[in-house]
């Protein structure tokens, strides 16, 4: 059985191994032992509510409770940009208009912004690889909605998520090519070193400061502003289905969208309800039969939230839910206890 | 011999013979009837202004031969080259970027569209026939502008600037106006240069052109490749005025990418180099090994008039010999004052 729960003191070794898998572009998840150890304290101080609220990172793991083993990790971070500059494109839009050469020109532009500043963030989603298929996608991302639906209070009132950008089969990114390496003169998995490594001074320093005409760069360039790598493409459709969006923000090296949303206006804000949990009286004949519209529930403890995905109720009810001795185990609850549920995929008419 | 004079009316027929071989890259170059009758016109007026502080001004010079009155050449210089209105150029700006962090240093060019220019006098419109290139005669007419600019201070300002005709390619397609003006205005290069007629100074430019400076290594290869690069035809006047003084490398045109070559009055030899001498007719022979060749200019407001001529100076004297001939084509007599540069060996 899967279950997404809060990272504690013990999870290294896994999260370590997750981070080898991860590849280049991911800022966020590098298999560096100092880093992740020093991630997993502030995390592991963050749920304990020991650090201010604007510092907190909350990493979230999936366990595979048969093996032990750590099927996926993924992270919610209070705010961003408030101790480095949190730099993006804001892809604006320049009208030259001349009457007299009756000449209308609508240029977009690429402006370096901190706009996003203090917002909330959702980052570090990865799955292994053994473990994609079926709800575990799903469950891994929206369990960290579903905190947030628990917690608002903890959260700025944006949330944002930076996808990872468009890069060709061997490992490109057409847009730094175009750009960044004009300015940095080094590779892009160097640059992205070294943002990960909390070294970002150095975009201020080289980066163009000045709005930049989209229309300077190469077409290549050009068409992959604001779009997902291949791999990240579900994660973003996802993400779009919880009611986040693409508002014209770009990561300044690979062009990635940010997707941004008022956390108040996530489904799992608008849908996901509190239940009382009592015990399930069957469990295997139905669940054959009901897996069609799977439900995500997490218990409400911030220090140990966990978070599963059960199959849909026969007869649902609003303010109950009833689940086996085995979920309640992996949720660390018991009957009686309240839990957050929302359906894991939108109703179809939403 | 040949003489620089102010254009006249009557120059208009010659003018428009001379502008119909002239390419379309001289963009300073007035082409059609009714523009050259236009700036026949405004040089006229402005001869005529007695000016105290430079404005609107704009004075057309013609080479004419003394032989048959033929026109062989053209050139003008406005005392202010927003003239009404703001002249535009870019400027080749360097940011220097530095990271300590990363141990990183380099330079990044970038191009600002900029006004700096607008009080500035400017060279313009010169043309030359082709058998002059390179002669004697096109000399004098590119220095015949500043020797009057030299004997009338208060005309010009301190400042003088020209541009020069970018690179195009065989087919009059500039690679500079590819990469940038058309992203902006939507349409060819001549096309362009035919609506705005060679303007620099245009309201339309500012709403058409980029507000904010554009990053050289993000334009393509070859647009890079020909900033501040001369067009074949710009040779000679390129030669001409460096030999002057005048230096290229800080601003490049909006359009182009021509060379825009600017000097402070200091630098250039027809005002640091030039000595104001009075006329006197040369008596006898025989000092023959004295003789300089030198560029001179009337020191007076109207008919003026400036030739290449064998002179010898006396320079505690203050004085100049000139030949009869000379005193003739150059319309002075013993006692008036004249302008005179050694023409470098």
């Amino acid at each position: 059985m899967l279950v997404v729960r809060a990272v504690n003191e013990s999870d290294l070794e896994g999260m370590l191994e997750l981070a080898g898998q991860v590849g280049s572009g991911m800022t966020t998840l590098k298999p560096d032992r100092k880093m992740l150890g020093q991630r997993l304290e502030i995390a592991c101080a963050s749920f304990a509510e020991q650090i201010v609220r604007t510092q907190r990172d909350y990493v979230f793991v999936m366990e595979d409770t048969s093996s032990g083993r750590l099927a996926g990790i993924c992270a919610i971070k209070s705010a961003v940009g408030l101790e480095e500059p949190f730099y993006n494109y804001r892809i604006g839009t320049l009208v030259h208009s001349s009457r007299e050469l009756g000449v209308f020109s609508q240029m977009e532009t690429l402006y370096l912004s901190n706009d996003l500043t203090g917002t909330t963030e959702l980052c570090s989603l990865f799955l292994h690889p053994d473990y994609r298929g079926g709800t575990n996608g799903k469950l891994l991302s929206k369990s960290r909605l579903l905190f947030m639906a628990q917690f608002p209070h903890l959260f700025n009132a944006k949330v944002i998520a930076e996808m990872r950008g468009f890069q060709t089969p061997d490992g490109t990114s057409p847009f730094y090519e175009s750009l960044g390496r004009h300015f940095f003169k080094m590779d892009f998995n160097h640059v992205d070193d070294l943002t990960s490594l909390g070294k970002k001074s150095f975009i201020a320093e080289l980066m163009p400061r000045y709005p930049l005409y989209v229309d300077y760069l190469p077409v290549e360039a050009q068409e992959v502003i604001g779009r997902v790598h291949v791999a990240t493409a579900p994660a973003r459709r996802l993400l779009e289905q919880e009611g986040m969006y693409y508002e014209g923000y770009v990561d300044i090296f690979d062009a990635g969208p940010v997707l941004q949303a008022r956390v108040s206006e996530l489904r799992a804000l608008r849908e996901s309800t509190l239940a009382i949990i009592e015990p399930a009286v069957t469990a295997s004949a139905e669940t054959a039969t009901a897996v069609a519209d799977p439900v995500l529930v997490a218990n409400t403890v911030l220090r140990e939230f966990r978070s599963i995905v059960v199959p849909a109720p026969p007869t649902p009810q609003p303010t109950r839910i009833a689940l086996t001795a085995s979920e309640c185990e992996l949720l660390a609850c018991g009957a009686g206890d309240p839990v957050r549920t929302m359906t894991l995929n939108p109703r179809k008419n939403s | 011999m040949y003489i620089v004079r102010p254009v006249e009316i009557s120059d208009i027929a010659a003018l428009e013979s001379l502008a119909a071989v002239a390419s379309l890259g001289v963009h300073t170059l007035p082409k059609t009837r009714a523009t050259i009758t236009r700036a026949v016109e405004r040089s006229l007026a402005s001869f005529a202004t007695p000016v105290m502080i430079p404005s609107e001004e704009s004075y057309m010079f013609v080479l004419e031969s003394t032989l048959d009155r033929s026109i062989a050449g053209t050139a003008a210089i406005s005392a202010n080259a927003g003239s009404n209105g703001t002249y535009f150029a870019f400027r080749n700006d360097v940011m220097q970027q530095v990271s300590r962090d990363l141990n990183i240093s380099h330079n990044v060019h970038a191009l600002t569209l900029c006004s700096e220019l607008t009080s500035h006098s400017q060279l313009s419109g010169f043309f030359v026939r082709g058998w002059c290139n390179g002669s004697q005669e096109a000399a004098l007419l590119s220095r015949a502008r500043l020797l009057f600019a030299a004997v009338m201070p208060q005309r010009f300002g301190d400042r003088f600037f020209v541009a020069l005709a970018g690179v195009t390619d065989s087919h009059a397609q500039s690679p500079f106006w590819e990469a940038l003006g058309r992203k902006f205005f939507q349409m060819d290069f001549m096309e362009a240069e035919r609506l705005i007629e060679g303007a620099r100074n245009r309201t339309l430019i500012v709403e058409l052109m980029p507000h904010y400076p554009v990053y050289v290594p993000l334009l393509p290869g070859d647009a890079q490749a020909v900033m501040g690069q001369i067009h074949p035809e710009g040779e000679l006047p390129f030669r001409l005025l460096t030999e002057e003084g005048f230096e290229p490398d800080q601003y490049i045109d909006i359009f182009d990418g021509g060379p825009i070559l600017q000097a402070h009055k200091h630098a250039l030899r027809s005002f640091s180099a030039s000595e104001l001498c009075r006329v006197v007719s040369k008596t006898a022979p025989g000092n023959d090994a004295q003789k300089k060749t030198c560029l001179i200019g009337t020191a007076r407001d109207e008919r003026f008039r400036a030739m290449t001529a064998e002179c010898v100076i006396h320079a505690p004297a203050g004085s100049v010999e000139l030949s009869p001939q000379v005193m003739r084509a150059l319309q002075v007599v013993t006692g008036d004052t004249v302008l005179c540069v050694k023409i470098q060996d």
